[in-house]
């Protein structure tokens, strides 16, 4: 960190940075306490908001505790920002700084605290109580957090349980394959040729586009009167062999019970965990994969082109053919990138919402329900009676899980990145 | 190791400045593969494309035909043409949807390069703990705020207009971190002379460092722009009224709408994504570079 360079600034010890220190503490007081009033947990709706009036009669009622809290919380980081600010009142270079740099920083402070920070303190309230907007909050303390996992043992509540196993599968598989496949595409774009720049934007062209095009596009393909079944016909008439069309979206039957099927048994429902991801969420998996590696592919070829010819070079000379290059030099020196993909893709794997929307809605017996279209559809009451705090908890617990998994992979991948 | 023949062949070549043929069946071959793949990346969209020129009769038809008989244009008028009542027209969700991503990403590129240059070049106490906040921020999902977000917008009474969109979108971590490394990779001398004639930050940030980071601004405008265009899940969640719809929301209706007239749906599609891919082509330096530089210096 290279010293901040100023003219020589006179000491102005006389300063006391008191009052300004004071005026800190209230101001940031202020505007945190604003902010937690806004996200207080009340009924919803207009009429509540029709005065200031109503509005603070409502908080009276509802949400004390949540203000409690947030003035405590406040006060703590005011205190701790008067602070700062007192101890660089004297120093007028340092004033100027601190000054200078909060200002720059206030749009980015101000959205974030409200927007992500204030509302992740309500959502995180709201997770005990059952809301629907329309009533006021009711604490239910952990009730909403045992329903979720009721699934575990009860199989006609399983739908959030179910969920999490679907992304499960679609984070292995689709994360896995849009890896390779992006190394591979990488390394193939990676020698010198001529249009180089060509294929990597032709490549790279369908991810631009929005998922809603991606999938609609994919659902016309794959109707039963679409053209992926009217491919596999000609294909495997080919070979003689008769296809007769599925309807891939709407098809349940799970990997591991096809499997099973073709050996003559079956997977009753009641251990729907062991059929393994249906064919229609496969299907949707093949689709995303198409629009993810090519950007993948974009971060594998800038990270190629930082290797050292001359490792490969060297390699050369000590009789390595190209197979062994690619396996002893540029997939460990991809590494850190590789962990950073395959970060990115889970998290990204994590929420899928867009195409389960549009595609499936949940999909064929549930097997394609995600998270955050769970989310979704109790948050909003779309099937069912609007549930807020049971999304709520849903959702931090999505949070929590997405943050171990990338707690854990960063701690498995990252042994051994080095750079040469 | 070559034999005798190989290395008489092998000097002849070299002698003549000539490479040998594997070394163009190898090229050949690589190219094939490329064009393959290429196409098999594409090939969904010229399916597409041809199957908004076709009657209902045909996009339905099995097995299908890949081209119609007839080229039938009246689907991208009829489609263009469209009101589905309250103002919902195309040419409004097109301004919608170009509107919001074009404040989003003016915004994130104004405020995260403030934000940038302080975390890059100023030093003040909290510093580092707001950046590393600011990364931590960047893990949490989106669903956690979905939610308490719409409660907070209806309070505020800006469901269902552009604000509930605009202001959580103004900033972005992503933008501020990739600027942030940016910033800090340009030498200062430039600033430092600035501050001996006795600049201010301001105008060390207005005058040096923005004309200096073109690229960077550039490449982020272009980043958000896209997903704010491509965004589908907050604008279906706050913005409800037909004159409000952004493309994306439009276009998930029609497929509500129109059932089995994938002829429409699929103009739609194309309506949506020809005005990115128009601008992708135009800026794809920009895109391609936005991306690498997400993942080499993340």
């Amino acid at each position: 960190m290279a010293k901040q360079f100023s003219p020589a600034a006179p000491r102005e010890s006389s300063r006391s940075g008191l009052v300004p220190a004071l005026l800190a503490f209230l101001v940031t007081f202020l505007v945190l306490m604003v902010i937690a009033l806004f996200n207080a947990p009340t009924r919803g709706g207009p009429q509540v908001m029709r005065t200031i009036e109503t509005y603070l009669q409502e908080v009276r009622t509802t949400a004390i505790p949540f203000l409690i809290a947030a003035a405590v919380f406040s006060a703590v980081l005011a205190f701790f920002f008067a602070r700062a600010i007192r101890s660089v009142w004297s120093h007028r270079a340092r004033r100027l700084n601190m000054l200078t740099g909060y200002a720059f920083l206030a749009p980015y402070l101000l959205v974030t605290l409200t927007f992500t920070i204030g509302v992740m303190a309500f959502a995180f309230y709201i997770s005990f109580t059952r809301y629907d907007i329309f009533t006021p909050p009711e604490w239910i303390g952990f009730d909403n957090y045992a329903r979720a996992f009721n699934g575990l043992v009860d199989p006609t509540a399983r739908d959030f349980i179910q969920s999490l196993y679907n992304v499960f599968w679609y984070a292995v598989i689709v994360v896995t394959f849009q890896t390779a496949i992006a190394i591979a595409l990488a390394v193939l774009l990676n020698t010198p040729m001529r249009f180089k720049q060509f294929f990597r934007t032709i490549f790279y062209a369908p991810s631009v586009t929005s998922s809603v095009v991606i999938t609609l596009i994919f659902i016309w393909l794959y109707l039963r009167t679409g053209y992926l079944n009217y491919f596999l016909d000609l294909v495997l008439g080919i070979f003689g062999i008769e296809w007769e069309g599925i309807n891939w979206l709407g098809d349940p039957r799970g990997l591991i019970q096809l499997i099973v099927q073709a050996f003559g048994g079956d997977i009753p429902s009641s251990q729907w965990y062991l059929r393994g991801p249906s064919i229609a969420w496969m299907a949707i998996m093949v689709q995303n994969i198409f629009t993810t590696a090519p950007t993948f592919m974009i971060m594998f070829l800038a990270a190629l082109q930082d290797i050292n010819p001359t490792l490969y070079e060297a390699a050369a000379i000590d009789g390595a053919n190209g197979w062994q290059q690619f396996w002893k030099i540029t997939l460990p020196l991809l590494r850190p990138i590789i962990l950073l993909v395959v970060v990115l893709g889970t998290i990204g794997a994590l929420q899928v919402f867009d195409q389960v929307y549009l595609a499936t809605r949940g999909g064929p017996l549930g097997t394609s329900l995600t998270p955050v279209y769970l989310i979704f559809r109790e948050a909003l009451g779309q099937q069912g009676p609007i549930q807020m705090g049971y999304a709520s908890a849903m959702a931090f617990i999505l949070g929590v899980i997405i943050f171990l998994f990338t707690f854990v992979q960063r701690r498995f991948l990252e042994r051994g990145t080095e750079i040469y | 190791m070559a034999t005798t023949a190989q290395q008489v062949q092998m000097r002849a070549d070299q002698a003549a400045h000539r490479r040998p043929t594997s070394y163009y069946v190898k090229h050949t071959l690589r190219y094939l593969v490329l064009i393959l793949i290429g196409l098999v990346l594409f090939t969904p969209f010229i399916l597409a494309f041809i199957g908004t020129f076709k009657t209902d009769a045909e996009i339905v038809a099995y097995p299908p035909q890949f081209f119609p008989r007839v080229w039938r244009w009246e689907n991208w008028v009829e489609l263009w043409n469209t009101d589905v009542g309250q103002g919902g027209t195309f040419p409004q969700w097109l301004f919608n949807t170009a509107f919001l991503s074009v404040t989003v990403a003016i915004l994130q590129v104004i405020f995260g390069s403030m934000a940038a240059y302080a975390f890059a070049r100023l030093n003040f106490p909290g510093r580092n703990l707001l950046f590393t906040f600011m990364l931590a921020s960047m893990m949490i999902p989106g669903a956690v705020t979905l939610i308490p977000a719409f409660v907070l917008m209806g309070k505020l009474r800006l469901l269902n207009t552009f604000w509930s969109l605009i202001l959580p979108g103004a900033v972005g971590a992503n933008a501020i971190f990739i600027l942030t490394q940016f910033f800090r990779s340009i030498p200062r001398d430039l600033e430092e002379a600035a501050l001996i004639d006795g600049a201010s930050s301001l105008q060390i940030y207005k005058d040096i460092i923005l004309p200096l980071t073109r690229p960077a601004l550039l490449t982020v405008f272009i980043l958000q722009f896209q997903g704010m265009w491509n965004n589908f899940l907050t604008p279906l969640l706050y913005l409800n009224s037909p004159n409000k719809w952004v493309l994306n929301v439009a276009l998930s209706i029609f497929q509500q709408q129109f059932k089995a007239q994938w002829n429409l749906i699929l103009v739609g599609a194309m309506f949506n994504a020809i005005p990115v891919l128009i601008l992708f082509f135009l800026f794809s330096k920009y895109y391609i570079e936005g991306v690498a530089y997400t993942g080499v210096k993340g």
